[in-house]
């Protein structure tokens, strides 16, 4: 009687899990989780309304120490695709994948679109020692800063979509396309406006604008950080002015989410400027996209620059 | 020489009635020569600004395409040197193998944590007064096939009379099991609440909540055993978390202490994010375990007496029940405000004379991550604890600091008040606590 009464229990919880697994997670969109606002940017780009995406990663959060939820792990349990950064970036995303147990992610790459590939990595280390700090062992993983670098992004992403989802290949190729095609008119815009600056020396808290400052041709003479990812020291902060003062840089670049009280105490004391810029879409809330975002990352460095030669905002 | 002349003559009257007398002239009404010549001077300038960048483009894309090949070339010769090691020596392969295997190792990561600590309380008793290697912890983890990974933790302290060495947590993870449920079989922290999960180097703090020092034993309930743990889907969309694990009985202060008595335990978790800064996660435990036969009474005035069950042990007579709640609070600039709170109440039916049928206890902690080096905050402990019945139970108060060296360095500031079930007995405790650790450590998402 017990083993009958059981068995009818079991059917019931099996039928509401098949039930709502059907309602929920609907086989008419794929599923798409990113693990930053900027992929899902992108992402939302390449296959409009074909997918349904979600970004981990909160953009008003440090990527290197986001700490992922439970909620978070409900997302990638049931993604159909999984979008990330690839490289060492985003250092909680195996612990979250093994956490959320999607064999899609696990055991095949098909399901897991690493956008890095075909990037050309900088600072690639030569040695591997926490003696230099947080350095990433595969080379610095902030390549979205450089606008260049989203469009094989979007490529690599239209390419992985594609893999999953053959009918629409032709759909995604042709809007990855679209999309960097406007973007190749706004390089060449923002490069433009950025003529004027060439060499211009800057400071940035972390080396997160590697690419950024390559692409535009700014001089970086120092970091706030004393190695990537160490606070501050006061030794540290003596030499860093002395070298602004030395090679008369005009602004710290820092990321909204960095302190402000080191980069003001420079400011101060040197007269530089601090400016803050954003590899995160929605961040500030008005950077809806990937485009929107670098315009204004141009507009607000353009005007720091303009203030500190001109004078004149 | 009149042949030179007449060409001289022909250039000079070329040159007057040709055309470039109208250039020469200004036109009425139009921009002047000089103002056209400083345009093209302007446009001049500008072009060559523009090739000074793109020569310097081109420049960094042929540094990087040198250092991409310097870096193809070093791979190859290494690519080359190995096939030719492994082409010259068939029949002695261990270098080759031995690299060729390097990626299926093991990530190894280590932690250690030292811990000084100062109390009022003069005795010899160990604990008192001391400084001590805590804990050092060696993990281990990695893929075992596309199913699957295993994860351990071996401890080895110094903390205790003799050294010892201890398997924290060993564990087989299976993924993909029907209805998407992951299984785990192995020695794993039981899954109660939120400080229950954290190794000691993770805690904010320089030890456990009382209530789980006391319920669990000193470091929690960690013990052999088998886990499920699913998502349950729902009409609202909301992560529900659910968790069923079998423990082998022989560990947790609250239970037999016999391996063939079972500990069952749920853990039931949902989160919300009422805004964009800030999030809420809600947990409830529930575990049934055999009651101890034996306990040792604390009379309260320092002698202490065994008492064991005429009756043997009770099955299932334990029920502990305990809700945990985490609030999260993200401030610009990387700052943070945390509050957790665990709440746990027993049911026993080991209640003696002088023994507690309904212990209980709670903690909350509230911290604020002021700086990327600075985290003050406090917790506050109440347990009506086990051996202990019919008094007020013990209260505590910890304010802490913590001071970040780096990422991969810290250090801890404690001190603890704490007043003893009964009101009769107090503690003045202060800790200094240095954690570090280097190689692959990465935490598991709770």
């Amino acid at each position: 009687m017990h083993t009958k009464k059981a068995s009818i229990a079991f059917a019931l919880v099996l039928s509401f899990l098949s039930v709502f697994s059907g309602v929920l997670f609907g086989a008419e969109k794929l599923n798409v989780v990113a693990t930053t606002t900027t992929l899902a940017s992108i992402a939302r780009e390449v296959a409009q309304d074909k997918i349904r995406i979600e970004a981990i990663a909160s953009p008003k959060q440090n990527i290197h120490h986001y700490a992922p939820t439970p909620k978070d792990v409900f997302r990638v349990k049931r993604a159909d695709v999984f979008i990330h950064e690839g490289l060492d970036l985003e250092a909680w995303r195996q612990p979250l994948l093994d956490a959320a147990g999607n064999p899609r992610f696990l055991g095949e790459e098909k399901y897991s679109i690493d956008v890095s590939r075909g990037i050309l990595l900088l600072e690639i280390p030569t040695t591997l020692s926490r003696a230099e700090g947080d350095i990433h062992a595969f080379g610095n993983p902030h390549y979205i800063g450089d606008p260049e670098n989203a469009k094989i992004i979007a490529s690599n992403i239209a390419d992985g979509l594609a893999n999953v989802d053959p009918e629409n290949a032709a759909f995604y190729q042709k809007n990855a396309s679209d999309f960097n095609g406007r973007l190749d008119a706004k390089i060449k815009d923002w490069e433009t406006r950025m003529a004027g600056f060439q060499g211009a020396p800057v400071v940035t808290y972390h080396r997160s604008w590697s690419y950024f400052v390559k692409r535009f041709g700014l001089s970086v003479v120092g970091e706030v950080e004393p190695k990537p990812g160490i606070p501050p020291t006061a030794k540290h902060l003596a030499v860093l002015m002395q070298q602004i003062k030395d090679k008369k840089a005009k602004v710290i670049i820092k990321e909204y989410f960095e302190e402000n009280r080191t980069p003001k105490k420079i400011a101060e004391e040197t007269g530089v400027r601090v400016v803050n810029l954003s590899q995160a879409v929605g961040e500030p809330e008005n950077a809806k996209d990937y485009l929107s975002l670098m315009g204004q990352n141009i507009s607000l460095l353009e005007g720091a620059l303009g203030e500190q030669k001109g004078g004149v905002l | 020489m009149r042949f030179h002349s007449w060409i001289l003559s022909f250039l000079l009257s070329f040159l007057y009635f040709s055309p470039l007398e109208a250039v020469w002239a200004e036109p009425a009404g139009g921009p002047s020569l000089v103002q056209e010549m400083a345009d093209i001077k302007r446009m001049v300038a500008a072009m060559e600004s523009h090739m000074e960048v793109l020569k310097s483009t081109v420049r960094a894309q042929n540094e990087i395409i040198e250092r991409q090949n310097y870096r193809i070339e070093v791979f190859e010769k290494k690519q080359t040197s190995l096939s030719l090691q492994a082409a010259t020596t068939q029949q002695t392969p261990p270098l080759s193998t031995a690299k060729a295997n390097a990626g299926f190792n093991p990530d190894i990561g280590v932690v250690g944590t030292v811990q000084a600590k100062l109390t009022q309380n003069k005795s010899d008793e160990e604990g008192n007064n001391s400084i001590a290697l805590k804990e050092f912890e060696v993990n281990l983890g990695q893929v075992v096939d596309p199913y699957s990974r295993f994860d351990a933790t071996l401890t080895f302290n110094d903390a205790l009379e003799e050294q010892n060495v201890e398997v924290e947590e060993a564990y087989y993870t299976r993924w993909g099991l029907p209805l998407g449920f992951t299984g785990q079989i192995g020695k794993f922290r039981a899954d109660i609440g939120k400080a229950n999960l954290l190794h000691a180097h993770a805690l904010p703090t320089a030890d456990y909540p009382l209530v789980i020092q006391n319920f669990f034993g000193e470091e929690g309930l960690a013990s052999s055993g088998l886990r499920l743990k699913n998502n349950i889907p729902n009409p609202w969309d909301l992560p529900i978390e659910v968790s069923g694990e079998i423990l082998r009985g022989n560990n947790g202060s609250s239970f037999a202490g016999v391996s063939r008595r079972p500990i069952f335990n749920t853990h039931l978790k949902t989160f919300f994010e009422p805004s964009a800064d800030t999030n809420l996660e809600l947990g409830w435990t529930t575990m049934f375990g055999t009651v101890n036969p034996s306990l040792t009474i604390d009379a309260g005035d320092g002698t202490t007496t065994e008492w064991t069950r005429p009756e043997g042990t009770d099955k299932y007579g334990v029920k502990l029940y305990g809700g945990d709640a985490t609030f999260n609070w993200f401030l610009p600039e990387g700052k943070q405000v945390t509050w957790q709170n665990e709440i746990y109440f027993q049911n026993r039916s080991d209640s003696a004379d002088s023994t507690n049928a309904t212990p209980w206890g709670l903690y909350s902690l509230i911290e604020y991550k002021l700086s990327p080096r600075f985290k003050p905050g406090v917790r506050f402990d109440y347990v009506n604890p086990l051996e202990v019945s019919g008094q007020q139970g013990t209260t505590s108060v910890s304010p802490y600091l913590i001071f970040w060296q780096s990422e991969y360095a810290d250090v801890k500031l404690q001190y603890s008040h704490t007043v003893y079930a009964g009101g009769e007995k107090t503690d003045n405790a202060a800790f200094f606590v240095v954690d570090f650790m280097a190689g692959n450590h990465k935490h598991a998402v709770q």
